[in-house]
């Protein structure tokens, strides 16, 4: 191992905005914003689930970066199984977290664990470590960098389908 | 109810501090009107200061939890003992090895920062934000006062040299949060009087975070003032180019009413 213990701290920003939209009914958004801290690096979001996909990355590269080239097969393996164990918990837990951070409507923290459930259950689908076992870290950070673009031309997608609904509405 | 005096008793207590600790944009220290050195210690030393300095409001913490929370596996009692003597000699070079400290005080193995000979600018300009948003209803003059003083004390993130570090993330956070309140305050104030002031004060508000959508409405407004719609329509763009860009979102209906007024002005 080149290091054993490391640290990834994350700062999480919640903007609140309340206004009345075209119909005159109150609404609520939120604007975040997520810092790592070690890394200096920061990204906006309007949905949770892309902080959750921030967190996730940072933590893959802490872990893939601990690991040494001459490491077993079995010692990388198991020390993705137990990092990726590590994030499953975080993405469960996180919920709660938010839910007693911002205080927020039922309704929308329902739908903020809506969304981070589906996300925990979409990265572990994704993350199948036994198909990672032959893999080189060249090879993984590829796939990562293709589902993060796949993610995003999704959410791009979904953006543009929801300008059409609002037209044809 | 807070005064004129309370602003200029926090801005006084500055002259009268034997050491002055400058947190926003930089860091430094001024003892008995010298500035010291960037290098005045070893990193651990100027770190375990900089930790007091954060935790100053707090209980005296023992030595083993400033040693985890700072170090962590990487600190030692010895190193705890070197860095605090490093920071005596700076301070009190003639200080007795057991002699009583002027700016720590220490309870068997818990140590704080005793403030009564210190002037700190990020405490300074968290009061006087205080003295604002506390007066903002009945009292707008102090208030007003008292965010423009805060607004000058913003030199830029707290300790801009320990960003990586994140015993400094929640302090900076706080900070820079109070800072953009104090600048829409103030700019939300002047925008009629002094309008080219208040677009200035924006753009600083930008700086600091430059998705701040309220800070756009604000320009756009005093470009009007202004007579320039051609900027104020220009400040639009930005504001939806940048809102697109990093949420996904369109700006809220109270910017694109403004929008709607200069476009059909």
């Amino acid at each position: 191992m080149s290091k054993q213990v490391q640290t990834a701290s994350f700062l999480l920003r919640f903007t609140q905005n309340i206004f009345e939209d075209e119909k005159g009914e109150s609404n609520v958004q939120w604007r975040g914003k997520i810092s790592h801290v070690q890394g200096n690096d920061q990204q906006s979001f309007s949905e949770i689930s892309d902080a959750m996909e921030f967190i996730q990355k940072r933590l893959s590269e802490l872990t893939l970066s601990s690991i040494e080239e001459d490491a077993t097969p079995e010692e990388k393996e198991g020390i993705l199984n137990k990092s990726m164990d590590i994030w499953k918990r975080l993405a469960k837990s996180y919920p709660k977290m938010v839910v007693e951070a911002i205080k927020d409507p039922k309704a929308q923290v329902s739908q903020i664990q809506e969304q981070i459930s589906s996300k925990a259950e979409e990265f572990a689908d994704r993350l199948q470590l036994e198909s990672l076992k032959p893999m080189t870290k060249s090879d993984f950070n590829d796939l990562t960098s293709q589902m993060s673009d796949l993610a995003k031309a999704v959410k791009s997608l979904q953006r543009k389908v929801d300008k059409m609904d609002k037209k044809i509405r | 109810m807070y005064t004129i005096q309370h602003i200029q008793d926090l801005l006084s207590a500055k002259e009268k501090a034997d050491l002055k600790i400058y947190t926003l944009g930089k860091f430094n220290l001024e003892l008995d009107g010298q500035l010291i050195s960037d290098n005045w210690g070893r990193d651990k030393a100027i770190q375990l200061f900089q930790f007091f300095l954060i935790s100053r409001n707090r209980t005296a913490l023992h030595k083993e939890q400033i040693i985890d929370r700072l170090w962590e596996e990487d600190g030692s009692d010895q190193d705890f003992k070197v860095s605090l003597h490093g920071i005596n000699k700076v301070l009190e070079p003639n200080k007795k090895t057991r002699g009583q400290s002027k700016y720590f005080i220490r309870q068997g193995s818990s140590y704080k920062m005793n403030l009564d000979h210190v002037w700190i600018d990020s405490q300074t300009m968290e009061s006087l934000i205080e003295i604002g948003n506390a007066s903002l209803s009945n009292q707008p003059d102090v208030a007003m006062e008292a965010f423009e003083q805060a607004v000058k004390l913003y030199k830029g993130v707290f300790l801009p040299n320990r960003i990586y570090e994140d015993w400094t993330t929640t302090e900076r956070e706080k900070l820079q949060m109070l800072a953009l309140s104090a600048h829409i305050s103030l700019a939300s104030h002047l925008l009629e009087d002094q309008t080219n002031e208040a677009i200035r004060l924006m753009e600083e508000a930008l700086n600091i975070d430059h998705t701040w959508e309220e800070a756009y409405r604000i320009q756009m407004m005093g470009h009007m003032l202004n007579g320039n719609r051609p900027q104020a329509l220009r400040t639009y763009k930005k504001c939806v180019e940048v809102l697109e860009e990093e949420f996904g979102i369109s700006p809220l209906p109270a910017t694109k009413q403004i929008y709607d007024s200069i476009k059909n002005a």
